[in-house]
């Protein structure tokens, strides 16, 4: 059974970043202290609520049947000063280096890049194309 | 002019050149991918994700950035 690569990924992502924190954080304090590994799973949920409003965003707003114009705007008008003014506080917090909250905030796109490669690697998209060809065949 | 001086003028154009450039990028992305999706209503799914991967790629390198302003703009008028 393949995955798609469908908007279940960004799903998937999220939730695979989620496990790759909470397996992370015990070894971050460990090895790092408490403020560094703090810093970047405060940086790791700026970045997933980031893409989670980026991916609502764009469901409501591009769709082939329309956008849904007050769900977006909405949604714009909460992710923007949400993000902007959340990356700004945890800025301020003397005890949190931003190269920490930059680790953190960039692991959601390595996961992404990392699990897209994979796909690649694997060609799972190609094998499924084949698959709904031969299916459309039979 | 010192470097002080320097900075300050810097600071603001960088982060305005990378707003510029995400702004370009993402009106590329986006233009492109409504293009796609008319063409090819049935695929709208994967497209969108390729297109939000796309837009959260580009706006981390705005909010680097931003972050970089934020980092050394408490060094100017120390």
């Amino acid at each position: 059974m393949t995955s798609s690569f469908g908007l279940s990924f960004l799903d998937r992502t999220l939730r695979t970043t989620a496990i790759v924190f909470l397996i992370m954080l015990p070894f971050g304090i460990y090895y790092f202290g408490v403020y560094p590994a703090l810093a970047a799973y405060s940086g790791g949920i700026w970045g997933m609520i980031n893409l989670i409003f980026i991916s609502a965003l764009v469901r409501s707003a591009i769709r082939p049947d329309g956008a849904d114009k007050n769900r977006s705007i909405i949604l714009a008008l909460i992710k923007f000063p949400l993000l902007y003014s959340s990356g700004y506080f945890l800025l301020t917090i003397d005890k949190f280096s931003p190269v920490h909250l930059l680790i953190g905030f960039s692991a959601i796109m390595v996961v992404l890049v990392l699990k897209a490669f994979g796909r690649l690697i694997l060609s799972l998209d190609e094998e499924k194309a084949e698959q709904s060809k031969l299916g459309k065949v039979h | 002019m010192d470097y002080q001086a320097m900075l300050a003028w810097a600071l603001p154009m960088g982060v305005g050149l990378a707003a510029v450039g995400s702004g370009l990028g993402l009106g590329r992305a986006v233009g492109s991918a409504m293009e796609a999706i008319g063409r090819q209503p049935e695929a709208s799914g994967k497209i969108q994700t390729a297109m939000i991967i796309g837009a959260a790629l580009i706006e981390a390198l705005t909010i680097y950035a931003l972050v970089v302003f934020f980092i050394l703009s408490g060094k100017i008028g120390s």
